[in-house]
């Protein structure tokens, strides 16, 4: 039982971490990319830019993930930068 | 906090942990990528690829007049797919000798798919009296959609291992920030060294054009990855026609009238788009219901000489020809990713800034078959005993050789697959096919069962025996071999035949060198200097 | 023709950009060259490098100019990295 939990103890940050960048990470590329509707321009101009806009927000996402020092960091990062772009979001949806 | 403090030790920087993340993500996919690498390189020359692989066809002296073409493949098509909504050809260019078509069939609704293709002979307009196959653009197709599998699965697979490739990239950057600085400078070290620095050489002087490919392939299929905006902001019918003018020349069928009505002259039509484009300008021509009184043909502009694919298009009415509209500009968003649209597919290029797409490709390939080949070379010092490594370590090892030399192997079997099957057979171009994928397995059954080493260099040994003949081959099944293609000037297929030799050399120095590898086991002992470095280009594979 | 003359430019730019630095200078003449030769072999390079972007500019515009003028620099940059390995390994060998 007890290494049971040790095992879960070590290796649940890792788990968490690539959970963080692979699901975390494409959320706030597709919140960015529904963001950019906001933005003042036209709509296929916005939806363009947010897709195009969106790999890089991605990637950037997957290295902040595993730069910074601890797996919650990692997660208190994506949910900062989510937030304003949840409340742009929210006004074009 | 402090569990996690327990997964990653004090003293792990940020080097480290990216270092490990371009560990892992570069050998999670690993061998996709090198599959969508290597089949993407040579998608460079697919055209020529396609012309060679049609033999029947003859070669181009000089591109026909795209008017007269048009009309004639459209009247071929008016024939032979009536009542069809939509049909779209593409016109023959410099590099391309056939009339590639694809139709909608009739009675298909809009929403649903219903599509038919075909190769049309510019001469005749008739369908091309060529053996039955795919050509170069197999292994176009499977670079980003692969293969037995629904074409959106496949090309998510591709999306997924192109996202993998872009975290590897930043990382390594990361990680190996001090290379860029001294790039010139650094020394070929000895052992698992010189794999790394081929490593890096590869990565450092590709570096500009691996970013760019891997994002650009992105952007290429952004719409099926990142839907959410286009489905939260492009809602009714008008915004949706509004929002593909911005990406697409293909005209979308409307509501035919029902009223039967012949289509006016194409190639005026072409005519008119010539004059704007030049002689060899034009690349598509789009008919949505034609025979029908709504008709409308729209004239498109061919990709070579501009660095954008965004659409160029004059749109007519159909049955009197006359121009309705004229599109040439898009939104500055549509434009960039028209741009990186182009540069990814590099059409607009002339011979020469090919071959330099096709050589960094080609480095790109060798990046991604080093960075494989070095987690076993790592690895093995490190195993507690190298005769019986882990489960995991074997894993690596043996896909390593079916995925690196099994698919050198797998591609010249797809060529000769062209030249041996005979014509007549059932299905043939999905045979070429199957032949490509029955020998690639077998590559990885061979790597199962031979030792690893004796499996890389037999493998590299078939390779370059089965490129090194395929010129041999040519001469003895058609009537184009390299004595006449030289003679007539024909340098499709007198480049195909000195390309297939230069690369069975190639495979061949590979063999060598792997055969005079030695494992090194112990980090410590110094191996015998002859086998310590090579030049990057030969360092592809030394695998122990 | 422009191809030619740019990739020469590309190569030769490089060539004289890698030995301004102070270790290709050892491997090749055994000791430092002059700052002054130095400096005049980085301003070669770079103005080689720059005369070779602006051909292609001139010949094909700044889109294709760009994309080819990646190529040509990709390519030359990994024949002098190559050319310096090789030389590298020859001498070592004979030694």
């Amino acid at each position: 039982m007890t290494s049971v939990a040790g095992r879960v103890r070590s290796v649940g940050p890792l788990v968490s971490r690539i959970a963080a960048a692979l699901f975390g990470g494409y959320a706030l590329a597709a919140l960015a990319s529904v963001a950019v509707l906001a933005l003042p321009m036209s709509t296929p101009q916005a939806v363009l830019t947010g897709e195009m806009a969106s790999f890089i927000i991605y990637a950037a996402a997957v290295i902040w993930v595993f730069a910074v020092r601890s797996a919650l960091r990692a997660w208190a990062g994506l949910l900062v930068v989510a937030a304003p772009l949840l409340l742009a979001a929210w006004s074009v949806w | 906090m402090k569990t996690d403090q327990e997964a990653r030790p004090d003293g792990r920087g940020l080097r480290q942990s990216m270092s490990d993340l371009h560990t892992w993500v570069g050998l999670l996919l690993g061998w996709v990528l090198y599959a969508m690498f290597l089949t993407g390189t040579v998608s460079y020359f697919k055209d020529e690829l396609s012309q060679w692989m049609r033999p029947e066809l003859p070669a181009q002296s000089g591109v026909p007049d795209q008017a007269v073409v048009a009309q004639r493949v459209a009247d071929e098509l008016v024939a032979l797919v009536p009542g069809s909504p939509q049909w779209s050809l593409r016109l023959p260019d410099a590099r391309n000798n056939s009339v590639y078509a694809f139709w909608r069939t009739a009675g298909t609704a809009p929403g649903q798919r219903g599509f038919g293709e075909g190769n049309f002979d510019p001469a005749t307009g008739q369908t091309v009296s060529s053996r039955a196959t795919l050509g170069g653009d197999f292994f176009y197709r499977f670079h980003f959609q692969f293969h037995y599998m629904p074409v959106v699965w496949g090309r998510w697979i591709a999306g997924i291992a192109a996202m993998f490739m872009l975290v590897a990239i930043v990382s390594g950057v990361i990680t190996h920030k001090k290379i860029f600085v001294d790039f010139f400078t650094f020394r070929w070290g000895k052992g698992q060294r010189s794999w790394l620095d081929a490593h890096n050489a590869l990565s450092v002087f590709g570096l500009p054009f691996h970013a760019m490919i891997t994002y650009t392939g992105l952007v290429t299929l952004m719409a099926l990855y990142m839907p959410w905006g286009q489905q939260v902001g492009i809602k009714t019918p008008a915004e949706r026609q509004q929002f593909n003018a911005e990406l697409s020349a293909f005209i979308q069928p409307g509501k035919p009238s029902g009223e039967a009505a012949p289509l006016a002259s194409i190639e005026d039509m072409v005519r008119h788009a010539q004059e704007r484009w030049g002689r060899d300008g034009v690349g598509r021509v789009t008919a949505t219901h034609p025979g029908d009184a709504a008709a409308r043909v729209a004239v498109a502009r061919g990709d070579g000489g501009r660095v954008s694919m965004s659409p160029q298009y004059l749109e007519f009415e159909g049955t009197t020809g006359k121009l309705l509209a004229v599109h040439e500009g898009v939104g500055p968003a549509a434009e960039t990713r028209g741009v990186l649209y182009a540069l990814h597919l590099g059409r607009f290029s002339d011979t020469v800034t090919r071959w330099l797409y096709f050589l960094v490709s080609l480095a790109g390939t060798a990046m991604v078959g080093t960075g494989l080949v070095m987690w076993t070379v790592k690895r093995r010092q490190k195993l507690p005993d190298p005769a019986r490594p882990h489960i995991g370590f074997h894993v690596v090892e043996r896909l390593n050789i079916a995925s690196i030399a099994g698919l050198s192997v797998a591609m010249a079997a797809f060529l000769w697959a062209n030249r041996l099957l005979p014509e007549t057979l059932a299905d043939r171009a999905n045979w070429e096919i199957h032949s490509f994928f029955i020998v690639w397995a077998l590559t990885l059954l061979h790597g199962v069962l031979r030792p690893a080493k004796k499996a890389w260099v037999e493998q590299l040994w078939l390779a370059a025996a089965l490129l090194a003949l395929l010129p041999v081959l040519n001469a003895a099944t058609t009537h184009r071999p390299l004595w006449r293609s030289l003679a007539e000037g024909d340098w499709v297929f007198v480049g195909m035949d000195l390309m297939c030799w230069a690369l069975a050399a190639l495979h061949a120095v590979l063999a060598v060198r792997t055969l005079r590898h030695r494992a090194k086991l112990r980090p410590a002992r110094k191996p015998a200097p002859k086998t310590v470095n090579e030049p990057a280009g030969g360092a592809v594979l030394r695998e122990g | 023709m422009t191809h030619l003359s740019s990739f020469i430019l590309c190569l030769t730019g490089f060539a004289a950009l890698a030995v301004a630095m102070d270790r290709p200078q050892h491997d090749l003449f055994g000791r430092s060259l002059p700052a002054l030769a130095t400096a005049a072999l980085r301003v070669g390079g770079a103005a080689s490098l720059l005369g070779a972007l602006g051909l292609l500019v001139a010949w094909q515009g700044w889109a294709l100019g760009l994309v080819m003028f990646s190529g040509h620099t990709s390519l030359g940059a990994g024949i002098v990295h190559g050319a310096l390995i090789v030389r590298q390994r020859w001498v070592a060998r004979s030694n």
